[in-house]
């Protein structure tokens, strides 16, 4: 937790804040630091960051397909998620005969639960960041899959043979695209020789040439794209929603949830997809950084917004992506999905992975 | 519905609490009212103006309820959207039960306000979904256009704002527990009564009106003239492949004295395709020689039966698939009685049995046809390995296409 | 929850493949009568080995209205009317099939006009037809967005129909010896508006799906039918013609004034999904390029016969064929020669015999070769079971 007051890096609104209220107290600003941390993993991907989320969903999904989306409710419909997670929390469960209930109950929880725990790693500034262990990508990685337990066991619970089909398949597909996901982290890790998020964002310092994505020539951004695409499948949303495919599955393994269940399960893939779009920007596009262009007043005024608003863009552009692909592509099969990734994403990421030790024994990195 | 219910118990005791719970209460109709989720539900045509609703040019989703969910158990709103049918009642019902409250209906088309052009003659169709299942707003068109089904999501939206789910709670109920009320008959007696005191009300004006102007006759309807289109006589073409006499010379080379059936081509109708009468126990074979002839008919059109009073009479045509030539069969099955028994012209749904050899083993094709024709018919086709009805329920009483088939429980007659 | 039928002892009825021995697990999925992926109300019982298909059964009725039964208690006239309503995506070809039939029952002739209407109508009604078959079927791919753009050309076409007859579905347009009116002022401005619409849109389209990698995948070689199987089946329409059958009513036994039009007829050569796709694709140029030839010769003059005071029956049987969407129509009618009304009516459906072959397409298949099959047949329901 040391390392979190690190006053060279880029942290307005942090900075701000001690200033105003300790200037001389490091303690308090250190206690400081953990309540703003703990309001940014709560407030701003579960109260205004989901609806939010799911209302752009709507929206970017609606001006895709020449429509408008949600208008009569608020401006531009603003106020539509609003209105769907009031009803939702109003709506009964009506657990069908036949399930476990006590595991169904609480299998809802457990993708949210998991979702919640990596967040607490995610740099959302230079100090907004609830904890930083010297192992975060492990821990990312590790806790990140216990969300898959959530779908497992809640489809299980459910009785419904829609519902165990698309648990099957979220096991496999999850586990699957798990290892590429590593692979690449432990490329980035390699590259930047920390595993500490807040300091492989902190690697990345300089203009827009040092972050990852582009320092590294041919395999950053082949990395790059290729954490995009795992990262896709990893989140379970289109193209590779496989494991709710309407057309298959009706709705997969949430078929049996209603009402707080459902909307459970809903949030976590929202905030779900909020981390994953973090995680790219962190290791990747350089985090909180200020996108520097190396020309001294272009930087001055770049350099003056907070880090949080760079997250949060980086982040949201990502999540926009996301949108993209899911409104863009037909579904693939799910033995095309897996094949995919043991046949063409792995062999890939290991390819780029030897690329990018060789890359850096031989010093091909941009300085 | 438990949360909801419990929320005026905790609070109306409280000073002020009444006016908190009503606020409640507001918030949650607002929210309600705002979020339908539709349930993905279609039978017929009217499942492609609900589809045509949620597309660009009429996007239901500008009101919040573009989110079709399929699965029940997500969805808020139930458009019934199509004709139901008898065997469909009971999925409908069940997926209504599958919906958890509070849960709304929308009829949609007349079908499933009344039975709609399925209403008279039909043993089918069930005559209005409330029949079934307790419905909210009726959308009646055939099939309604989009617009009108957004109006009727505007009403139920306006209905949802109107409601007090807190002290009623009206809509958490099961339709098990609810009482399905006949909604038409209501309805009718409503507009009855309208009617009455509108003749009432109306009865003193329309006296002093016929007083005044004792002279008066109704203007007649103005007409557009109808413009005199010309007698144009039917042209066609023979009908394609062979000449007819080749074909009958032909099948009659390979069987002698088959008699052809109907007339030959005229002048009118030049595309009269080659018919023969064939004995049934024959029906294998010539259709066996048929396909692998010289003709080489290897397609099946179709199959069917006509039912001629005292027999049936099998139709069966096949073609050419690549010269598109057609022959048709027409192969007489007798009705089986038990012993004793005759054809009555007067009886009803009379017991009769009646067997004909299947021709899947000719052509797989007409295996289906061959079902839809025990279904519907009420003859046996030996020889096909998934004899099974095919459209009605296994319990339906009778073949409905035999001309003493009678239903007088479900079927309406036309008034005359 | 999986329950084994060999706990039970006996197969779901309509499955005829025997038990294999062995230690295979295999259950049963019910897909429908209400599933978004049966288009409509059809059920499907799926049997399972772990996700690989070994036997599909088709449960139809869900949507029998007795159209047959009631059409035998109205006025031969009065069936158009039902018409509209078995395959309501082409309302208009299901119409022009039973006026056929009448026709041909009671001799009547259609004048020059008429047969121009008719074409150019049952034209755009068959590319209305196919472009909610490409938004479907990539919907059933997963690719919701399709949908969006294939109603959006489609809504040109519409606004034509609702011009013509004020219907957007069911049209009840066409009358034995022609239509019920004439065509509006408007009518070659809004079909010329809606080719336009539609080739602009499915050089949109091509780029958006017909040439995505993830598509290709799912279609190619999914869902083989050979072409002697199509035949024996009685299939028809695209599905035959996407085995490689070339055959066409409106070439084959050509209607109306088929005849006189250059059109060509697309064929597949494979037989898979992909096949049957691209005929409809092609299909559309097509049609396109037919309703643009008639435009260019569009005939003034009557556009009706002389109207009938009696429309009773003769005595006899008849029946007529046209190339619908789907497939071959066929509406087979007997009169009595005592009345209006039919003695028998049926109507020859090319989704009921298209959708025989979709076993033969799914086994060995994975659970979602089961949707992009149904897909690639494109059944309507209605018409099924009628």
């Amino acid at each position: 937790m040391n390392a979190l007051i690190d006053l060279s890096a880029n942290n307005a609104v942090g900075d701000f804040v001690r200033d105003v209220l300790f200037p001389n107290s490091p303690a308090l600003a250190w206690a400081a630091n953990g309540l703003l941390g703990v309001a940014a993993l709560l407030l701003f991907p579960v109260f205004l960051g989901a609806p939010f989320l799911i209302w752009m969903e709507r929206k970017v999904c609606a001006h895709m397909q020449a429509r408008l989306g949600p208008m009569r409710h608020g401006p531009h419909g603003a106020v539509q998620t609003i209105a769907d997670v009031v009803k939702l929390v109003f709506k009964e469960i009506a657990p069908p005969g036949g399930v476990d209930r006590l595991v169904y109950l609480l299998a809802p929880g457990i993708p949210l639960t998991a979702s919640f725990l990596v967040l607490a790693v995610v740099p959302w500034g230079a100090n907004l960041q609830v904890a930083d262990p010297e192992q975060g990508v492990f821990y990312v990685v590790a806790v990140g899959a216990l969300g898959l337990l959530g779908f497992l066991v809640g489809a299980w619970a459910s009785n419904n043979k829609f519902a165990l089909l698309g648990a099957m398949r979220a096991g496999a597909q999850m586990l699957s695209y798990e290892i590429s996901l590593s692979v690449l982290l432990l490329l980035v890790m390699l590259l930047s020789g920390e595993s500490s998020l807040r300091e492989i964002v902190l690697s990345q310092r300089g203009t827009v040439l040092d972050w990852w994505v582009f320092k590294a020539p041919v395999v950053g951004p082949l990395a790059f794209v290729l954490y995009l695409v795992s990262s896709t499948a990893e989140l379970n949303r289109g193209p590779f929603d496989l494991i709710e495919a309407e057309q298959e599955l009706t709705a997969g393994y949430q078929t049996e949830y209603s009402g707080m269940g459902f909307s459970m399960f809903y949030l976590a893939e929202y905030v779900n997809m909020t981390i994953q779009a973090a995680l790219v920007s962190t290791f990747f596009l350089g985090g909180f950084l200020p996108p520097l262009v190396g020309i001294a007043p272009v930087d001055a005024a770049l350099a003056a917004v907070p880090g949080v608003v760079w997250m949060v863009a980086k982040t949201l552009a990502i999540v926009f992506v996301y949108m993209w692909f899911r409104w863009s592509f037909p579904r693939p099969r799910v033995d095309q999905l897996l094949a995919l990734e043991w046949k063409t994403l792995l062999p890939a990421n290991l390819a780029v992975f030897a690329l990018g030790m060789l890359a850096l024994a031989m010093g091909w990195i941009l300085p | 519905m438990g949360l909801m219910e419990s929320v005026p118990k905790v609070l109306d005791p409280i000073p002020g609490g009444k006016r908190l719970s009503d606020a409640v209460e507001y918030v949650v109709n607002w929210a309600r009212s705002r979020s339908i989720w539709p349930l993905t539900f279609g039978t017929s045509c009217c499942a492609i103006e609900m589809m045509a609703a949620s597309m660009a040019r009429y996007d239901i989703s500008r009101f919040g309820s573009e989110v079709f969910r399929a699965s029940p158990r997500q969805a808020d709103l139930f458009i019934v959207a199509g004709t139901i049918v008898d065997k469909m009642a009971e999925p409908l019902v069940r997926l209504y039960e599958q919906i958890p409250g509070p849960k709304w209906v929308i009829a949609m088309g007349s079908c499933t306000v009344s039975g709609g052009p399925f209403y008279y003659d039909n043993y089918s169709v069930v005559k209005g979904v409330d029949r079934l299942i307790p419905v909210d707003v009726f959308v009646p068109g055939c099939p309604p256009r989009p617009e009108a089904l957004l109006k009727g999501l505007v009403e139920l939206q306006e209905l949802i704002r109107k409601s007090h789910p807190l002290r009623s709670p009206e809509h958490g109920r099961l339709a098990a527990d609810a009482p399905v009320e006949d909604r038409w008959t209501k309805a009718k007696q409503a507009w009855e009564e309208l009617e009455r005191i509108k003749d009432e009300q109306m009865a003193e004006a329309r006296a002093k009106f016929a007083a005044e102007h004792p002279d008066y006759r109704p203007p007649k309807p103005a007409r557009k003239e109808k413009p005199a289109f010309p007698e144009t006589p039917r042209a066609a073409r023979p009908a394609p492949g062979l000449p007819f006499d080749e074909v009958v010379a032909a099948v009659r080379g390979r069987f002698p004295g088959l008699a052809l059936f109907g007339a030959a081509p005229s002048e009118a109708e030049p595309d009269r395709v080659p018919a023969f009468e064939v004995p049934c126990d024959a029906l294998a074979e010539t259709a066996l020689w048929l396909k692998e002839g010289p003709l080489a008919m290897d397609y099946p059109v179709f199959l069917t039966a006509v039912d001629r009073l005292d027999r049936f009479e099998l139709v069966v045509r096949a073609m050419n698939s690549s010269t598109a030539q057609q022959v048709e069969l027409r192969v007489p099955v007798e009705k089986r009685f038990a012993e004793g028994a005759a054809y009555d012209p007067a009886a009803k749904n009379q017991k009769y049995d009646a067997v004909a050899p299947s021709l899947c083993g000719v052509w797989p094709g007409m295996g289906w046809h061959e079902r839809e024709t025990w279904d519907l018919m009420g003859i046996r086709f030996e020889g096909n390995p998934d004899l099974r009805r095919i459209f009605l329920k296994d319990d339906f009483p009778g073949h409905p296409l035999r001309k003493d088939f009678d239903m007088p429980e479900r079927v309406v007659p036309r008034p005359a | 929850m999986t329950e084994t039928f060999r706990q039970k002892g006996t197969l779901p009825p309509g499955f005829l493949v025997p038990v294999r021995d062995g230690e295979t697990d295999e259950f049963f999925v019910n897909l429908g009568p209400q599933h978004p992926a049966t288009h409509g109300a059809l059920r499907l019982v799926v049997r399972l080995d772990g996700e690989t298909v070994r036997e599909v059964v088709p449960h139809m009725g869900y949507i029998h209205r007795g159209i047959e039964y009631q059409a035998e208690r109205c006025s031969a006239l009065q069936s158009i009317l039902f018409s509209d309503r078995f395959d309501y995506l082409t309302a208009h070809m299901n119409n022009h099939c039973v006026c056929m039939a009448i026709e041909r029952a009671l001799g009547i002739g259609v004048p020059e006009r008429g047969e121009y209407v008719r074409v150019i109508v049952d034209e755009l009604t068959r590319v209305s037809s196919h472009l909610i078959f490409l938004g479907s079927f990539g919907t059933d791919l997963g690719g919701t967005t399709c949908f969006l753009y294939a109603f959006k050309m489609r809504e040109a076409i519409t606004q034509v129909f609702d011009e013509l007859c004020g219907a957007r579905l069911t049209m009840n347009f066409y009358r034995p010896g022609g239509s019920s009116a004439d065509v509006p002022e408007s009518f070659e401005g809004s079909v010329r508006n809606a080719v336009k619409t539609v080739r602009e849109g499915m050089k949109e389209w091509n780029d958006f799906l017909t040439g995505n990698v993830i598509f290709q995948e799912r279609t190619r070689g999914v869902g083989i039918l050979s072409a002697e199987r199509a035949i024996a089946l009685g299939c028809s329409g695209p599905v035959l013609r996407g085995s490689g059958v070339e055959f066409d009513v409106r070439r084959k036994n050509p209607y109306g004034i088929y005849d006189r039009f250059d059109f060509d007829v697309p064929v597949g050569s494979v037989g898979d999904v992909w096949d049957r796709y691209m005929v409809r694709v092609e299909e559309i140029e097509q049609s396109l390029r037919i309703v643009e030839q008639a435009l260019a010769s569009f005939p003034a003059g009557p556009w009706r016969s002389k109207e009938r005071v009696s429309w009773r029956l003769p005595e006899g049987s008849w029946y007529a064929e046209a190339e619908t969407a789907k497939g071959t129509l066929g509406v087979f009618l007997e009169g009595t020669g005592k009345s209006d009304r039919p003695w028998r009516i049926k109507v020859r459906s090319p989704s009921f015999s298209n959708l025989m072959a979709l076993d033969e397409m799914c086994r060995g298949g994975k659970v979602a070769d089961v949707v992009a099959c149904l897909g690639s047949i494109d059944p309507v329901i209605p018409e099924v079971d009628r």
